[in-house]
């Protein structure tokens, strides 16, 4: 694991937030919400990927199985 | 390395372009229907003051428009000269058949036009002026709306593909 799903995470956060001004904007809060909500849902499968590396290193290194 | 630069740089130009074509679309509407407007007041002088014949007086309506408008009304002006079982709506209707892919006109304009069309030449010149200043009122309302649309959808669909190729780009390296 390196910087870049760091980096991946910043950027579809920067554009969902772009696309959920341009959505409301038009006036079309319910596909701005539902956009904010797909966004939150790809990044929170990403983060669970690194959540459950965390733990995983944690058992091996104090050693709990 | 540079697959994949050129792979993000594909994905993010077809969806701006898809972004800017369908906003283009909605900018293309109004200007359309204002054109319509004109080529149906037009069409109401030369068949209430000069009598043409309809199939006449359409080809002449049609060279104040230009693009798709003009090809709508040359081809209902063709298809009546040319087969003469069809009656105007008839024409009409195909002609809008085959020029409504690139016509940016929805159904709505498009349902006006029809009912305009299957009255066209079947009463009298009055009758028929009455019909064309309804029509043009019905379009003047449609116009305004375009607008409305026009105003609000441009700029999201120009922002919404640019930033969904990038999200697509981002997601995919």
């Amino acid at each position: 694991m390196g910087l870049d799903i760091l980096f991946k995470i910043a950027g579809v956060g920067i554009l969902i937030s772009v696309i959920h001004t341009a959505l409301k904007q038009a006036g079309k809060e319910d596909m701005a919400q539902l956009c904010t909500l797909a966004g939150f849902a790809i990044v929170l499968l990403w983060v669970v990927q690194l959540l459950s590396q965390l733990f995983t290193t944690v058992q091996s290194v104090f050693k709990l199985f | 390395m540079w697959i994949k630069l050129i792979g993000c740089l594909l994905v993010i130009i077809s969806s701006a372009w898809t972004g800017f074509s369908l906003a283009e679309r909605y900018n293309k509407r109004p200007r359309e229907i204002r054109q319509l407007i004109a080529c149906i007041a037009s069409l109401g002088s030369h068949i209430y003051y000069v009598s043409l014949p309809l199939a006449e007086a359409l080809e002449r309506a049609s060279q104040i428009a230009e693009g798709p408008v003009r090809e709508l009304f040359q081809q209902t002006a063709l298809h009546i000269h040319t087969t003469g079982w069809l009656s105007a709506g008839q024409a009409f209707q195909k002609a809008l058949g085959e020029t409504s892919e690139k016509l940016a006109l929805n159904k709505p304009e498009q349902e006006i036009l029809l009912v305009l069309a299957a009255i066209l030449g079947t009463v009298d010149q009055s009758e028929q002026q009455k019909q064309l200043e309804l029509a043009m009122n019905e379009l003047e309302k449609v116009h305004k709306e375009a607008i409305a649309a026009r105003d609000q959808n441009v700029k999201m669909y120009r922002y919404l593909g640019v930033c969904v190729g990038l999200a697509t780009a981002i997601l995919l390296i």
